[in-house]
């Protein structure tokens, strides 16, 4: 063991020069975008004290947190996992005005088990926020900022899978189950399991047409799962109906933004069931089996923090869509770097700072070394003054 | 949109492959090469845009959740293994059908009385399964993972029980044990995978109807 220093931990990585150079540029990219969107960057801490940043999450951030205890207060303390809800307590606690807030945010999150990207444990999460506005508007904007994320890193062939989470919700109140069943069909759903669901549906012995709408939710996909559903589901109370139509409002304004988007639906899929409390998205590209990027409603997760407020937003992982970009995002076309040779001439000196000043990359050379990288123009004194002159390339 | 694309399906060799394979020529899919003779994992089939892998049956719950095979063909044991996360199981195919049993000596002494000071030793390949079943029953019980030949287990004293798939019984019988509580029905399920259900949904689900219909229309084999 002691001989394998240089090993990481599972799922945790090292992103090298040129990797690091095109994630910054993403980066960088992506917030300039959001900014251009009127979001604003907040920065949460890396750890936090635990109960702030599993409220109203669930059991699955639990699982996913790195915990430790506080030596100074005695309590647990988390990495954190998620970033969502430290920006929703921001909003909550330091915000205190009513009109729509637009934060967006970036950092690395650790987490105990992984869930995605090649097995990755601290994947790079960016993500924005709409507080304070419910309503097709701030669902569709957030939407809108998904895919515009996707395609600044060079993917435009994405696929959006839409569901909602008060179809099923709504479904369970009307049929009178109790949480533990509810959970249980929600497990068998998200697995759409045709037999254990019509198993569980029997076991609760629901009246027949309540038990025939839980039935048909497993089948309500695809792209005219909303137009099935009118039918399938038309007993349903008016919370049901409320959710297909915010959901149809949804596609249809997306759908005005961007005609050629796939659009699948899903009224059983049901990410992130225990907070969320409207519309839910995923992003997916073709030849990749994993979503690339989530999303939804998730009102009043700012109560615990003192305020309940509408909350819709999405979240992405800047490394896996590097991954995915398969190197789409251009270089940026920048001249090469500047060999400076080692000398005191306070003139060249002026000059490195003035090509510098001016974003130019200028290697001061070391005494007897050789700069790593390739340079393609050198500064030599040619007639008392110091000139780029091209170094000679050898031929690729 | 995208008929042209190609679904990959795994598949496990033998019983679960030659269960498999009825139901899928209901969808017009035949394999051109045998699995039992052929070295090849990659079979093709008689559509074009269809592929078949063959791998371990414990590694295509893997495969389709990452989405290197679009559906697959997994036992329930494996997918109760795995957790099934990530994946759609949207069709019992009722195949490989077999039982999950506690099985031991015929000394009901020890199997039906749990109050001794010893926690009892349970071997098993399936340890979520054990867990799960064992802690549902209120015992704490100490597991050992194997990785075949369960039987052997308890009659060499490795352990007092063992969590396996009973068939016949017939292995259990040759060996002096007897099954001794059964913990749940088995069969092969159709597996999906996520983001092929969405992006390929047309293809997925012809397919998911035509083996659905295979299902309701082949006789249900006889549970042992």
């Amino acid at each position: 063991m002691n001989d394998e220093r240089w090993l990481l931990p599972a799922g945790i990585d090292e992103v090298l020069p040129s990797e690091a150079a095109e994630l910054e540029r993403l980066r960088r990219a992506l917030l300039d975008l959001y900014a251009t969107w009127g979001y604003e960057l907040v920065i949460p801490p890396f750890i936090d004290y635990l109960e702030s940043l599993l409220t109203g999450t669930g059991h699955d951030l639990d699982l996913k947190t790195f915990k430790l205890t506080d030596q100074v207060s005695g309590r647990l303390l988390g990495v954190r996992a998620d970033m969502t809800p430290q920006v929703a307590r921001i909003d909550a606690h330091h915000f205190r005005r009513e009109a729509p807030n637009r934060l967006c945010y970036l950092g690395t999150v650790l987490q105990t088990r992984s869930d995605g990207f090649a097995g990755s444990r601290s994947p790079m999460q960016i993500g924005a926020e709409i507080y304070g506005h419910d309503g097709v508007e701030s669902d569709v904007e957030v939407l809108r900022l998904l895919l515009a994320t996707l395609r600044t890193a060079g993917i435009d062939n994405a696929y959006i899978d839409l569901g909602h989470v008060g179809v099923f919700r709504g479904l369970a109140r009307q049929a009178g189950l109790d949480r533990t069943q509810e959970m249980a069909l929600f497990e068998a759903l998200q697995r759409k399991a045709g037999a254990e669901i019509e198993l569980l549906i029997g076991q609760f012995d629901l009246p027949a047409d309540i038990g025939a709408m839980l039935l048909g939710l497993a089948d309500l996909n695809g792209e005219d799962a909303l137009e099935r559903a009118r039918t399938v589901l038309s007993n349903a109370d008016a919370a049901v109906q409320a959710a297909l139509a915010r959901l149809q409002a949804v596609a249809n304004e997306t759908r005005r933004w961007q005609p050629e988007l796939p659009i699948h639906f899903d009224l059983a899929e049901l990410r992130g069931y225990t907070y969320k409390t409207g519309v839910v998205f995923a992003a997916f590209v073709p030849g990749w089996g994993l979503e690339i990027g989530r999303g939804g409603r998730y009102d009043d997760i700012g109560r615990v923090f003192g305020r309940a407020r509408p909350a819709v937003g999405f979240s992405s992982d800047v490394k896996g869509l590097i991954a995915l970009a398969n190197g789409a995002s251009p270089p940026a076309d920048a001249p090469g770097p500047v060999l400076a040779p080692w000398d005191v001439d306070p003139r060249l000196q002026a000059v490195v700072d003035a090509l510098r000043a001016g974003g130019r990359c200028v290697i001061r050379e070391l005494p007897g070394e050789a700069p790593s990288q390739t340079c393609s123009e050198r500064l030599e004194l040619v007639d008392g003054q110091w000139q780029l002159c091209p170094c000679a390339v050898p031929d690729a | 949109m995208g008929t042209d694309e190609t679904l990959t399906i795994a598949l496990s060799k033998g019983r679960i492959f030659e269960q498999a394979m009825p139901l899928l020529a209901a969808a017009d899919i035949r394999a051109l090469d045998d699995p039992e003779r052929s070295r090849k994992l990659i079979l093709d089939t008689s559509d074009p845009r269809v592929k078949l892998v063959i791998i371990r049956a414990s590694d295509v719950p893997t495969y389709v959740q990452y989405g290197a095979a679009d559906l697959g063909v997994a036992g329930k044991d494996v997918l109760l293994e795995h957790g099934g996360e990530g994946l759609y199981e949207p069709l019992d195919l009722r195949i490989a059908r077999c039982r999950m049993m506690v099985a031991g000596k015929p000394d009901p002494g020890l199997a039906m009385h749990p109050g001794r000071r010893r926690l009892r030793r349970i071997a098993t390949k399936y340890v979520r399964c054990a867990e799960r079943h064992f802690a549902a029953k209120g015992e704490q019980v100490e597991i050992i993972k194997l990785y075949g030949s369960m039987e052997l287990a308890p009659l060499v004293g490795l352990s007092d029980l063992i969590v396996d798939l009973v068939e016949s019984g017939n292995t259990l019988k040759a060996n002096g044990l007897v099954p001794l509580e059964h913990i749940c029905d088995i069969s092969s399920r159709l597996i999906v995978n996520k983001a092929a259900w969405k992006m390929k949904h047309a293809r997925v689900n012809d397919l998911l109807q035509a083996l659905r219909g295979a299902v309701a229309s082949s006789v249900p084999a006889a549970a042992d």
